[in-house]
């Protein structure tokens, strides 16, 4: 069938490269203008001038006739080069120059410099795991790069991280590259989503995570240089470049390192997130998600607060919409400072009973729903996106006097415990179009006792 | 004794620039990784083959859900009556829930409803 696709001026080369990344580089553009589109698109007065400046460009490209190579495009050849980089200089602070040129001129480096990637380098990295270096971990969205061990492991010595920090960042990388985990959102989007990378169990403590106060800023080694890793991975294996196809309108927050921060387990009154998922506790294990901006909460070292007065307020936050939503991969990451989560569980809360909480509270009436919220809910029922152990909560409440969930299950309000003393609560929404939450056991440590 | 000193000079002079050249022809290499994945390239499919005229057509108008797609495409649709009265236009909301990879999933529908399809606008 034939067909003609209209983006605009500043995702025409978004557009083109997801084109060739399927396969289909041929596929018929147009480009609105942007600089008037997005201003217009609310009123079709308005949009009537431009369409009609497009309306004979749309027409010629659905019945001009193809050329030889539209018909039948050559086929794509391998798109980069894997072979080791010689660099040559008059002297090894040249070289160094030279490889960051290169890395940052060719959109291999983040924008800050790198540490130049050497093969005994490299060796070092992958001795801090008995995971081979070929081991095929999957392929990363968008452009779908093959990821094996040893290519997380030249992209963690470019992030600076130490080796036995090597076993947490590939199982983060398996947590990005399983295959319900929704990549190509947070490596894409418009939005200015970012992942956040929680490290559970006592390797967090013994590779020197900072859970406490700062644990989101800077000067912490193991946070830093972590969540960079994980973004110079993303960043090279996914092939991804601002403005090409990472259209994160106003960047990704966080962007360098991630929000990387470890559970402070000796402070929190609860057993800690990944024992509650089944884990046990002698084990490690590393969260991934894909979050939108914080909402900070408390009252930090400036203004009371009470922990009922702190998840209240989540609650008035989080069920205030009425918009569209989409419920069924609504997940929630909320990181409470160890004094909130400890007055808590003085008030009897548990990690369940919070959970259940915060998914009773947050229920919207059905009449608060938009139209198209009801109809994808409806459809995320039938299509199995919920649940069918969800899918009777919600057919019973899409009806008038109903309340709605926000979330699939109580369990998709994922409760860690960090922070400084005194600190500000952390809430992390992610109201995505697909699931990206994942969490993976830490395993083949070599350098540490933890993670084994 | 100044001619001594004179060859001393020279002898010194040609040491030192040799050691310069030394310095100057000497070079380092450094071999570093390459950080980027290979990318399986996906087989290259072509177009579809156009249409001669769009008179007495069917034409799909698909509206990927993106803000302000419905108010655009619903301007194509009048500019296309105006200009071709015998060809039919669809309007065809893809799913919410089904984003563009879910193609296969609404893509059927397009397909079944119309001869050629005008899908925007993306972003």
């Amino acid at each position: 069938m034939p067909g003609v696709y209209f983006t605009t001026s500043e995702f025409l080369e978004d557009a083109q490269s997801a084109a060739k990344d399927r396969g289909m580089p041929g596929i018929r553009m147009l480009a609105l203008p942007a600089d008037t589109y997005y201003r217009a698109r609310s009123s079709q007065k308005e949009l009537q001038p431009i369409a009609a400046a497009f309306i004979d460009k749309m027409v010629d490209e659905l019945t001009r006739p193809l050329t030889a190579e539209e018909a039948k495009p050559s086929q794509v050849q391998k798109q980069f080069e894997r072979a080791n980089i010689k660099v040559t200089a008059k002297s090894y602070e040249d070289a160094y120059q030279k490889v960051n040129d290169l890395f940052l001129d060719s959109h291999w480096a983040d924008g800050l410099p790198i540490v130049p990637p050497t093969p005994k380098l490299v060796k070092a990295m992958l001795a801090a795991t008995t995971r081979s270096p070929q081991e095929l971990l999957g392929q990363a969205a968008p452009k779908q790069g093959t990821v094996t061990v040893e290519k997380v492991a030249v992209n963690s010595v470019m992030a600076g991280a130490k080796p036995e920090y090597f076993p947490v960042i590939l199982a983060a990388m398996d947590g990005f590259l399983d295959k319900k985990y929704d990549l190509t959102h947070v490596q894409a989007s418009t939005g200015s989503f970012t992942p956040v990378v929680v490290v559970s169990g006592p390797i967090g403590k013994e590779l020197g995570f900072n859970s406490g106060i700062g644990m989101l800023g800077h000067g912490f080694r193991a946070n830093s240089t972590v969540g960079r890793a994980l973004r110079l991975s993303l960043l090279n294996l996914g092939q991804t470049w601002p403005q090409v196809n990472d259209m994160a309108l106003t960047g990704r927050l966080e962007s360098y390192t991630f929000f990387t921060f470890a559970e402070d387990q000796e402070k929190s009154p609860w057993e800690p997130y990944d024992v509650s998922l089944g884990y046990k506790p002698e084990e490690s294990t590393v969260t991934v998600a894909t979050v939108g901006n914080p909402l900070v909460l408390g009252g930090g070292a400036v203004a009371p607060w009470t922990g009922q007065g702190v998840i209240d307020q989540i609650v008035a936050r989080i069920s205030g919409g009425g918009g569209f939503a989409w419920f069924h991969s609504q997940t929630y990451v909320l990181v409470l400072i160890p004094d909130c989560a400890v007055d808590l569980a003085n008030a009897g809360y548990t990690r369940k009973s919070l959970q259940a909480y915060l998914y009773e509270k947050s229920r919207l009436p059905f009449e608060k729903l938009s139209p198209a919220t009801v109809k994808l809910t409806h459809e995320a029922t039938a299509d199995g996106r919920i649940s069918p152990e969800h899918a009777q909560v919600f057919l019973d409440n899409l009806k008038p006097g109903g309340r709605v969930p926000i979330v699939q299950s109580p369990d998709d309000f994922h409760i860690f415990v960090a922070g400084g003393s005194p600190g500000y609560d952390l809430l992390f929404t992610y109201p995505g179009p697909n699931w990206a939450h994942q969490t993976k056991k830490i395993s083949g440590a070599t350098l540490t006792k933890a993670g084994k | 004794m100044k001619r001594n000193t004179n060859w001393l000079l020279a002898t010194a002079l040609l040491v030192g620039g040799l050691v310069a050249a030394g310095t100057a022809a000497a070079q380092v290499t450094v071999e570093v990784m390459n950080p980027r994945g290979e990318i399986p390239p996906p087989p290259t499919i072509g177009i579809n083959p156009r249409v001669p005229d769009l008179a007495g057509k069917k034409i799909v108008l698909v509206d990927n859900g993106k803000f302000g797609a419905d108010n655009f495409l619903e301007v194509v649709a009048q500019l296309l009556k105006q200009k071709y009265p015998t060809a039919t236009i669809v309007m065809y909301p893809k799913p919410a829930a089904q984003t563009i990879t879910d193609m296969p999933k609404w893509y059927p529908t397009v397909k079944q409803q119309g001869d050629l399809f005008v899908f925007g606008v993306g972003d």
